[in-house]
Parts: C-alpha cells; sequence; structure tokens
C-alpha cells in the first residue's frame, strides 16, 4: 500500500476579480519531504502558500491534508494548527514578550498549562538559538532574530507542515544565514517543509523538490540538481539565468 | 471699569462645587462612552445587519447637536415611558451616548489600522476570531487610540457644560448662578474659563504621560 502523502492538492484555481493568480495547480507532498517553491514575482507561489491554509480563499480546486480534505465550514481551524505558517515580515505580535508570543497559541488554541507552554516554549527558544531573548520584546530583537522567533511560535503548536512564505526576503543579507541554518537543522529532523524562497542556495542544499512556478501554473518540477542544472523548459532556464 | 481680582478668588469654593460634578459627569460618561463605544465600533465592523444599527446610532449621534440630544433624552423621552427622568441621569445618559458614538469611530480606525498580518498570524496558528480580537487586535489598538481617546475627553469635558441647560448646577450653571447675584460676568467667567482649562490641560498631561509609558513596544 502506497503512504498516505501529507498534502495532496488537486487543480488549485485561484482568482483576485478578473485576475487569475493560480490556473490549476496540483501538487502532492510526501511526509517528511522538503518542497521549495521558486518563480518570478506574480507567478502565484505565495497565493499557492496561502491558499494552503486558506489564509486565501481558493476559486476552485481540493486540498487535502494527511488525506482529509480541508473544509473551511467543518475543519479550518484544526488544519491550520497542523500547518505551522512563517510569514515573509515576521508578523510577530509586538505587544508580547518573546515568550508570550510563543505560548499565547498552545495555550489558548490547544488549552495547554501555562507552565507546561513555558517549558516548551522556553525549549524551543533554545533550539532557535534565543533562550536568552525570551522576556525580550520584539522590538528589541534583530530581523533575523524575530524571524527565528516566529519559527518558534510555529513550531509551538506542533504542526505537522511547516509553511515558509519567503522567510528572509525582509532580512539584511548578513541575518539571512542564521534563518536558513534553523530552517536546515528543520528539515533534518524529517519535518515536511513547503518553502517559497528566492534564496537558490538553500533550495539546491535543502530542497528534495524543487518546483518552478510561472503564471499561475507549475511549469517545471525535480530534484533540486535537474532544475538547476538541466531545465528542461525555456521558462525556466531563462529565469535561472536571470538569478543564478 | 476695573477688574475684581477678588470676585475670581471668592467665587472658587462654590465654582469649584460645580467642578467636582463636571468631573464625575465627564468621569462616569467616559468610562460608558467607552463600553459603548467599543461595543459600537467593533459591531460596525463585523458582518451581517448589527453592522447598519452600529452605523445608524453612529451617524446619528454624530450629525446632530449635543444639546438637542440632551433635550431628547431630558424632555423626550419621559413622555414616552411616563415618568421623568432626573437630570442627573438624564445628563449622564446623554453624553455616554454621545461620547460613545465619538469612541465607537476612533475605535473602528484603531482596528483598521492593525497590520492585516497580525490578524493572519494568529489565524494561521489556529485561534477563533474572538481570540484574535482580544489577544492580538483590542491590545494593540488601544495603545494607538490613546491619543485621539484623550482629545476625545477633553471635548467630553467641555461638552459637559451643555447640560447645564437642563439645571445641572455643574460649572457653567454655577458661574450662571454666582453672575445672577454679583452681576459681574467677565470676571465670574473668567474664573470658569479658568477651572476648564487647568482640567483640559491636566488631562492632556495624563494622556501624554500614558501614551510615552504605553507606546515603548508597538
Amino acid at each position: 500500500m502506497l503512504k498516505q502523502p501529507m498534502i495532496e492538492v488537486r487543480n488549485l484555481y485561484k482568482s483576485f476579480g478578473k485576475l487569475e493568480v493560480l490556473r490549476g495547480v496540483s501538487l502532492t507532498v510526501s511526509r517528511g519531504e522538503v518542497v521549495v517553491i521558486i518563480g518570478p514575482s506574480g507567478s502565484g507561489k505565495s497565493t499557492f502558500l496561502r491558499c494552503l491554509n486558506y489564509l486565501e480563499t481558493p476559486t476552485s480546486g481540493q486540498i487535502l491534508l494527511d488525506g482529509v480534505e480541508v473544509d473551511p465550514k467543518k475543519n479550518l481551524r484544526q488544519v491550520r494548527q497542523e500547518m505551522g505558517m512563517v510569514f515573509q515580515n515576521f508578523n510577530l505580535f509586538p505587544h508580547m514578550k518573546v515568550l508570550e508570543n510563543v505560548t499565547l497559541a498552545p495555550r489558548k488554541v490547544l488549552g495547554i498549562e501555562p507552565q507546561e507552554a513555558e517549558r516548551k516554549a522556553r525549549a524551543l527558544l533554545g533550539k532557535v538559538g534565543l533562550a536568552d531573548k525570551a522576556d525580550s520584546f520584539p522590538d528589541e530583537l534583530s530581523g533575523g532574530q524575530r524571524q527565528r522567533v516566529a519559527i518558534a511560535r510555529a513550531l509551538a503548536m506542533e504542526p505537522q507542515v511547516m509553511l515558509f512564505d519567503e522567510p528572509t526576503s525582509a532580512l539584511d543579507p548578513e541575518m539571512i544565514g542564521e534563518v536558513l541554518d534553523v530552517m536546515k537543522q528543520l528539515a533534518q529532523e524529517g519535518r515536511t517543509m513547503l518553502v517559497v524562497t528566492h534564496e537558490m542556495g538553500f533550495a539546491r542544499e535543502v530542497g528534495d523538490r524543487v518546483i518552478f512556478m510561472d503564471e499561475g501554473l507549475i511549469v517545471e518540477e525535480g530534484p533540486p540538481q535537474e532544475v538547476f542544472s538541466h531545465p528542461k523548459q525555456a521558462r525556466t532556464q531563462e529565469f535561472l539565468s536571470k538569478i543564478l | 471699569m476695573d477688574f475684581r481680582w477678588d470676585l475670581v478668588w471668592s467665587s472658587m469654593p462654590l465654582l469649584l462645587e460645580g467642578t467636582r460634578l463636571t468631573v464625575q459627569l465627564t468621569a462616569i460618561a467616559v468610562f460608558f462612552g467607552i463600553i459603548i463605544g467599543t461595543v459600537a465600533g467593533m459591531t460596525r465592523l463585523s458582518r451581517g445587519p448589527q453592522r447598519i444599527v452600529a452605523a445608524v446610532y453612529i451617524d446619528f449621534i454624530r450629525g446632530t447637536p449635543l444639546l438637542v440630544q440632551t433635550f431628547i433624552v431630558f424632555y423626550g423621552i419621559p413622555g414616552i415611558i411616563g415618568r421623568p427622568i432626573p437630570a442627573y441621569w438624564a445628563a449622564v445618559l446623554a453624553l455616554s451616548i454621545n461620547s460613545g458614538a465619538y469612541v465607537a469611530e476612533i475605535v473602528r480606525a484603531g482596528i483598521q489600522s492593525i497590520d492585516k498580518g497580525q490578524t493572519e498570524a494568529a489565524l494561521s496558528l489556529g485561534m477563533t476570531g474572538s481570540q484574535i480580537m482580544r489577544h492580538i487586535i483590542l491590545p494593540q489598538a488601544f495603545l494607538r487610540i490613546i491619543p485621539p481617546l484623550g482629545n476625545e475627553f477633553i471635548a467630553l469635558l467641555k461638552d459637559s457644560s451643555l447640560v447645564s441647560v437642563i439645571a445641572l448646577e455643574e460649572l457653567v450653571r454655577k458661574g450662571q448662578i454666582i453672575i445672577g447675584r454679583t452681576f459681574r460676568p467677565f470676571e465670574v467667567w473668567l474664573a470658569v474659563a479658568l477651572i476648564y482649562l487647568a482640567m483640559t490641560f491636566a488631562v492632556s498631561r495624563l494622556v501624554n504621560f500614558t501614551e510615552k509609558r504605553m507606546k515603548i513596544h508597538a
């Protein structure tokens, strides 16, 4: 029997008014797989990621998480708990200390006792290298530190999948490495990850599969070596020649 | 004609009595104004028919004079409910309802000013709409609306003088009473003005101070 895919997306469409952003995207992600999505801006890659947890409502199509169809009327909050998301602009809660940022959702959504939530949060902050920042406020941290807190906050819900929406695009160059290192570590632990990024080094090194999107479609996909070294499609070649 | 400073000073005890009522009315109206305004402001932003009720309330109050609203409460409503409303409670009611509408618009603007990413992050963690409102949006919105709220309360403090028309002996009414005895309007109104100035100045200082203390992490 085949192993159940972690995520299965069937024929996803998304329009904003007359603008078709996604035009039939299908994708299967296995448990533990790291899928990196690349493509020019406006290709629909971020929208695709945001449709997975219904931050954008797809116009049509199906999304299955661990074999269960995502239905906004029935199981949306459960699905979101299973899909941690990391945003380009961190979106930390500025009025809360780092520790509270990480413990809030486990306490309020999962009903975990404050002490237990705090213990777990401190462990996660240690994991992302920020154990000493638990009592800081987000505005006292650098961009790279903020993004690592955001990763810890998402991990605190113990999601099955992690979604990264251009996690290093808002960072100063010298801070990109520390965030990518944390993500690399998560990948090595066998987490299922979908990463929209412009960091081709990361895609090549960490990705199990690279997906090239353009104009709302998956144009090409395959192992990083293949896509980067021998792109089959003209559009992939053109895109890679511009950025590599 | 000479200016009689002694009259300014000798009016003070009675004027300060009126000041007490002015402060009391304003404080109660501020309290209820915040509650009414928060509910109305959030309702205005909600989906569904209740949104229209909130919009009508806000537009009606902001589009009509407080003086007329006070008359409606004090002279109008008793005719419908069949018994008089004490002037004190009529004043509290009129000021609270009036303030609530202005606070509602401030709250609405405050909520809308919070970055959409905050809601998205909270949604992505599986939080419910009301959890997001309570733990994420409102705490940040309230920090941001401290300055406009302060302005609203200064306006309310001054506008509370209008309830003197229903014979409530707050600051302005006390001034009128003293003038009736002394026939020295300039000194008395100047004293009244100075008291208002002292109060509004104190409130604006307090708002500035609170803003500085709380704005550190926002």
